[in-house]
């Protein structure tokens, strides 16, 4: 922790960066950072509590933060495949970012009480992480930290929904988004949701009904979780957003793997590797057109 | 009684002001609506196509004459687009009147001065007719309008109307480069044509509407002639739905355009808090 | 205003005497999905209310202003257009053990709903629904209920309120509805119960007010001076506009209304949950914005909660409930900026803006 608050100090006092967004102590647990006083940069801290994917600041529609000037970034390995993935999609320009990695021993599921890290306590998305030991960064800080124990909660939840029928699967989703209200909180909070207008927001035509009804909700995250295909990392920000608690991670993660088995792919850490949305490839499988 | 269940009305004629701007009269359906029907000068309403939704738009017809109203809008987005689908004999629904309205009673014995530009004559025509309809009541009437090209004048016919009566001062103005070789009318923008046009603002009201930009600029020209806040009166517009207070989404600060607008003296515009 | 006693038994027996004459009886439950939470849901029995446990996650305002609802019904004819009308009466229902902070949230919005045009669609529901609130004992450090100027014990809004007492409750009958409610029901409450449910209250009372002082009345008038001051620009850096905070809050009612083809020839014209936190709330078809950035939009939350709202109706637009706090996935702390904000006037009383 020291290491880092000495480099967010040096890269404010001499004025490599003018923010440097990271994780902050706040009255409710952690909470994202903007610190733009070389002074303040104490405050910043990293510890299992720092569940948030801080690259959504990065959005460049965020005039309030991109204002402020050149920013320093902190991250883990997860968030740093988001921040991959805005530089590939060319939202953010890699010479006007640091980037300050953090090495990662998993996360809790909310940012907000301390407690010892379990196989019940421990973040779902941690099952399986491979970027313990991030690979994009200007800085990589922290020391190694054990393998977190295995939350395997959600792979049998989708072992459950695979072993379904499709009639059953329908009207589990229909059921789980029967709650949506619309409000699209979980886009908002999605690093890789940066569409100027949404989809969901085209009028002419409507692409996709505006009423929470269940036509409507079912077309919304859908679409919004195949925009997503090959584009996520798992964050969960749209779950811990969603004020209805929708299951929304459950879907992500199952087009992730899909798109996993598909292209052997997930969202990679290398700006520079194309990703399946954006690339035509001669060998792409094309058993579905018949 | 469910206050956001609009009146049915029929099309009764459609007039293309310009390439764009289309002027629909409406009729309502229910003819014991009809004869209660009231409305003041400035007041809105919301207008809907049934599946595509409502827009709202000023009643461009002035109250003093009965049995109809109408509107005028460009079709921009997708409720005024199917707006434009409509033809004669067509049903759409019509919520209002709402907001407030010019205070006509204050004006009368006093003279108008009217600017506009482009669109923003639509408001302004409802004021002027419903002025010209009391003509005695009010001293002198100036009328200055201008857009960018003679094509874009809305209201052509009615232009001409008011360019032959005797009790009328009308000064039309294209933007330079937009008049015609047989254009007889100013070529300058509006705020020029209001420093020819206006000498005094001696007991005078001024109403005047447009593009912000043109009112930005012509704003100076009244003050300069003398012309106190008070006695300039505009109409705002913001992105609204409910119309009647209760969406929150017109609010300037502490002001509904809904309910403590669309008409503002630019005393109180100055007030406001600079988000709109 | 009168105070009974109500046993545990006797609200069993007149749940159960409401359900049984089919009167909807709304109470906190534990969530179907995660039983650690509470959800308003609708109970056959007592037995299947958890009263008193946690505020529930979502505020009451869904059983009055659901996330969407049919305004009309429209059918294109070869005469024109039908339109069918929705009622605007509802059954009666009764909501029991709901938290002060909620039941306020009710009065608050009345004044916009009732503002010069009367929104039946809402004072429907209103008029149908008895509500029986419950001394709050469950209040967390994000709560501040007392600097809105309301409180654990509040009476705003509410029919009756129960105080948990020994073998039951105090009922602090408020209304004409409340008394109509309990007729046959309860006994007369003993001084010694008085007095218990008085030292329930004060108790709760002092478990939440040092979390906020009341808000001075000055503020209003402040932000209202202060809407170009600076600290705008960096009071909501972490805020997503993601508007959850909007969605869960017992006060916000802003809305949308939009058409929906539900067949070639017929739809519904619906009134669905929006927020000023969304960046097209304000967007103009010319594609105009006047709240541009997350500041500004977050300044529009402030500024209608603390100073739009209190001085068009005299309400703050805010129950202290502290959901948008619990539920904002960036951190913002609405107490604690509130807190800030009452600091800031205080020390620089006078306009500051750039």
């Amino acid at each position: 922790m020291k290491e880092l608050q000495e480099l967010a100090h040096k890269l404010l006092s001499d004025g490599t960066v003018k923010v440097v967004i990271g994780y902050e102590e706040g009255p409710r647990g952690v909470r994202p950072a903007f610190i733009t006083d070389a002074a303040q940069a104490g405050t910043l801290i990293f510890d299992k509590r720092c569940v948030q994917n801080l690259a959504a600041y990065l959005n460049p529609r965020r005039k309030q933060i991109t204002q402020l000037g050149k920013a320093a970034i902190v991250v883990k390995g997860c968030d740093a495949r988001s921040v991959a993935g805005l530089i590939r999609e060319k939202q953010v320009e890699r010479d006007n970012l640091v980037i300050i990695a953090v090495r990662c021993g998993g996360v809790l599921e909310s940012p907000e009480a301390d407690r010892e890290l379990t196989s019940e306590t421990v973040s779902v998305r941690c099952a399986g992480c491979v970027d313990r030991e991030p690979k994009l960064y200007d800085y990589l800080t922290g020391e190694v930290l054990p393998e977190p124990p295995v939350n395997t909660r959600r792979t049998e939840q989708i072992a459950e929904l695979e072993k379904m029928s499709p009639a059953d699967r329908w009207k589990f989703w229909t059921g789980e988004l029967s709650r949506c209200i619309r409000c699209h909180a979980c886009r908002e909070a999605c690093p890789m949701c940066f569409c100027v207008q949404c989809t969901a927001e085209k009028t002419q035509p409507q692409w996709i009904d505006p009423s929470p009804t269940p036509r409507g909700n079912r077309a919304w995250q859908t679409m919004r979780v195949l925009h997503q295909a090959g584009r996520c990392v798992d964050c969960l920000e749209c779950e811990r957003a969603c004020p209805e608690h929708i299951p929304l991670g459950l879907l992500a993660r199952y087009v992730a793997d899909s798109v996993e088995r598909r292209f052997e792919y997930t969202a990679s850490e290398d700006p520079s590797v194309r990703a399946p949305l954006g690339v035509f490839r001669n060998d792409d499988g094309e058993e579905f057109i018949r | 009684m469910n206050i956001y269940q609009p009146h049915l009305m029929r099309i009764q004629e459609i007039t293309d002001e310009t390439a764009d701007t289309r002027t629909l009269k409406l009729e309502f359906k229910d003819p014991s609506v009809a004869e209660k029907f009231q409305f003041s000068a400035g007041q809105f309403g919301e207008y809907s196509v049934f599946g595509e939704g409502e827009s709202t738009f000023c009643i461009a017809s002035p109250p003093t004459r009965t049995g109809y109203i109408e509107c005028s809008f460009k079709a921009t987005g997708k409720v005024t687009q199917a707006l434009r689908r409509l033809s004669v004999g067509d049903t759409l629904g019509f919520r209002g009147p709402y907001g407030n309205h010019f205070p006509l009673e204050e004006m009368k014995g006093h003279s108008v001065v009217f600017i506009a530009g482009g669109i923003g004559l639509a408001p302004v025509r409802c004021v002027i007719w419903n002025v010209l309809d009391l003509r005695d009541q009010f001293k002198d009437v100036t009328i200055i309008y201008g857009a960018r090209t003679v094509d874009d004048l809305v209201y052509k016919r009615e232009l001409e109307e008011w360019a032959q009566r005797s009790d009328v001062k009308l000064c039309l103005a294209v933007d330079p480069g937009g008049e015609t070789p047989d254009w007889k009318g100013l070529v300058a923008r509006i705020p020029t044509a209001v420093e020819t046009a206006v000498t005094t603002a001696e007991d005078s009201f001024a109403v005047i509407c447009g593009p912000p930009i043109m009112i930005k600029f012509t704003l100076p020209v009244l003050a300069k002639l003398g012309f106190p806040g008070e006695r300039i009166y505009t109409t705002l517009e913001n992105r609204m739905k409910c119309g009647l207070g209760k969406c929150g989404r017109c609010n300037i600060g502490p002001t509904y355009v809904c309910k403590d607008g669309p008409v503002f003296t630019a005393a109180q515009i100055q007030e406001l808090p600079q988000e709109f | 205003m009168t105070q009974r006693f109500l046993s545990n038994a006797g609200l069993a027996a007149l749940v159960t005497e409401l359900v049984a004459a089919h009167t909807r009886v709304i109470a906190p439950a534990r969530a179907s999905d995660d039983p650690e939470q509470i959800d308003y849901v609708s109970i056959h029995k007592l037995e299947d209310a958890a009263i008193g446990v946690r505020l529930p996650r979502r505020s009451l305002k869904e059983l009055f202003l659901p996330p969407s609802e049919v305004l009309l019904y429209y059918r294109q004819t070869k005469d024109g257009v039908e339109i069918r009308e929705v009622p605007t009466k509802a059954p009666p229902q009764v909501i029991l053990g709901a938290t002060p902070c909620d039941v306020a949230g009710l009065e608050v919005v009345d004044k916009v709903m009732g503002w010069d045009y009367r929104d039946e669609l809402w004072f429907g529901r209103r008029e149908a629904t008895t509500i029986v609130s419950v001394l709050c004992t469950v209040m967390d450090s994000t709560c501040f209920c007392t600097a809105v100027g309301l409180g654990p014990d509040s009476f705003r809004g509410s029919d009756v309120l129960l105080v948990p007492v020994t073998g039951g409750y105090l009922a602090h009958v408020i209304t004409p509805k409340g008394e109509a409610l309990l007729q046959g029901h309860g006994a007369d409450a003993s001084e010694a119960m008085q007095a218990e449910a008085t030292a329930a209250q004060d108790e709760a009372r002092k478990k939440v007010e040092p979390n906020l002082a009341t808000i001075p009345a000055e503020l209003s008038g402040w932000l209202a001076k202060n809407f170009d001051n600076p600290v705008w620009k960096t009071i909501a850096l972490r805020c997503h506009g993601c508007g959850a905070c909007a969605a869960v809050c017992p006060t916000c009612h802003c809305f949308d209304i939009v058409d929906e083809h539900e067949g070639a020839d017929e739809g519904t014209r619906r009134r669905n949950w929006d927020s000023c936190q969304t960046e097209k709330f304000t967007l103009h078809a010319s594609g105009h914005n006047p709240r541009q950035t997350q500041s500004e939009r977050f300044r529009q939350r402030i500024q209608h909660k603390f100073s739009i709202y209190p001085s068009r109706f005299g309400e703050i637009l805010c129950t202290g409930c502290g959901r948008c706090s619990r539920s904002c996935p960036g951190g913002m702390d609405l107490p604690k900026i509130v807190g800030e904000l009452i600091a800031m006037s205080q020390a620089e009383p006078e306009v500051k803006n750039q």
